[in-house]
């Protein structure tokens, strides 16, 4: 994985799996401690404490087309190599929840990627999920809401607002990173 | 790429939503409902780190312009992680196709010789076969 928003994909294919009915997104930029928290949130299944303890070994998998599995360990590796943490809690039939915790002050931290895009596709390929993304920067915030946005009656399904959404998620995102701190290696 | 700046608020989504409207109800006279395509593209930690991202997009966008009528989703592993990307493609009718290594410009192959005139490209992995259990 070369950036965050291929974490996040990964991630939250995790909680589709799991049959979440709404998935929580976060990335908070906690300025003054040069630290990025990236969080996913599902109400789905949840898993129990043996795949819990499992979960970081790369040849633990619960499918059956493969024998192991590297979606978390990757993102436990990118984190660690930052200096930052990986912490999963769990309940059964209550949901998971993922949190990493990258240091912003190495150049070891990942470019954040193509967010939006990434999140589009899993919203425009999930109607039945809803989505809910905040991006942090401080005190100030950017929440992004997929039943807010279709209460407005925008179709996150049509592929010609797919470009459309994304700008309006970066425009939006890049006015929340001006609030960056210089030394911040975040990208 | 239309519509890249300038769309701050809800507001400015909406009036874009307006305008697509429109422009879909001309389309939608003028297709047939029941050709849709399936699209899966496999969007594993295997898929991910191959650059499904971009094939799905690509799908997404490329398929709508060309006036296709499609579904583009997600699916997971199917066990092929040599060969990702790796897209499942069914054509209203027929048995599901997968095809590996995709990139964008492979894409662009399977959409205008598979999809549109059915002809088979490079790359496809046979999945639908039968082994005889011992």
């Amino acid at each position: 994985m070369v950036t965050l928003g291929m974490h996040m994909i990964d991630i939250v294919q995790n909680a589709i799996l799991a049959q979440a009915g709404q998935i929580t997104i976060t990335l908070e930029e906690r300025v003054a401690d040069a630290l990025l928290l990236f969080r996913v949130e599902d109400d789905g299944s949840g898993m129990d404490h043996r795949s819990l303890e499992r979960l970081t070994d790369p040849f633990f998998t619960t499918r059956t087309t493969r024998r192991m599995g590297l979606g978390i360990p990757f993102l436990k590796m990118t984190c660690e190599q930052t200096g930052g943490s990986l912490r999963v809690t769990s309940a059964e039939g209550k949901g998971t929840t993922v949190e990493a915790l990258f240091r912003t002050d190495t150049p070891d931290c990942l470019p954040l990627g193509d967010l939006e895009g990434s999140l589009l596709l899993l919203v425009m390929a999930n109607p039945a999920i809803r989505f809910r993304f905040n991006y942090l920067v401080g005190k100030e915030a950017f929440l992004f809401d997929t039943d807010a946005l279709r209460e407005q009656g925008i179709d996150l399904q049509h592929p010609q607002m797919l470009i459309p959404v994304k700008s309006y998620i970066r425009e939006n995102l890049e006015l929340l990173w001006r609030q960056r701190a210089p030394e911040s290696y975040l990208c | 790429m239309e519509h890249t700046i300038g769309i701050k608020t809800l507001a400015d989504l909406k009036r874009i939503q307006e305008e697509v409207r429109t422009r879909i109800s001309l389309r939608d006279k003028a297709e047939n409902p029941e050709s849709l395509v399936q699209v899966k593209v496999a969007m594993a930690t295997c898929g991910i780190a191959s650059g499904a991202k971009e094939v799905m997009e690509f799908f997404a966008l490329e398929l709508d312009k060309r006036g296709i009528d499609a579904v583009v989703t997600q699916t997971g592993c199917m066990g092929y992680c040599f060969a990702e990307p790796t897209v499942e493609i069914t054509l209203p009718g027929r048995e599901p196709m997968v095809f590996g290594y995709v990139n964008p410009k492979k894409a662009d192959e399977i959409i205008e010789q598979y999809i549109k005139n059915g002809e088979l490209v490079d790359g496809i992995i046979p999945q639908n076969y039968n082994t005889i259990e011992s």
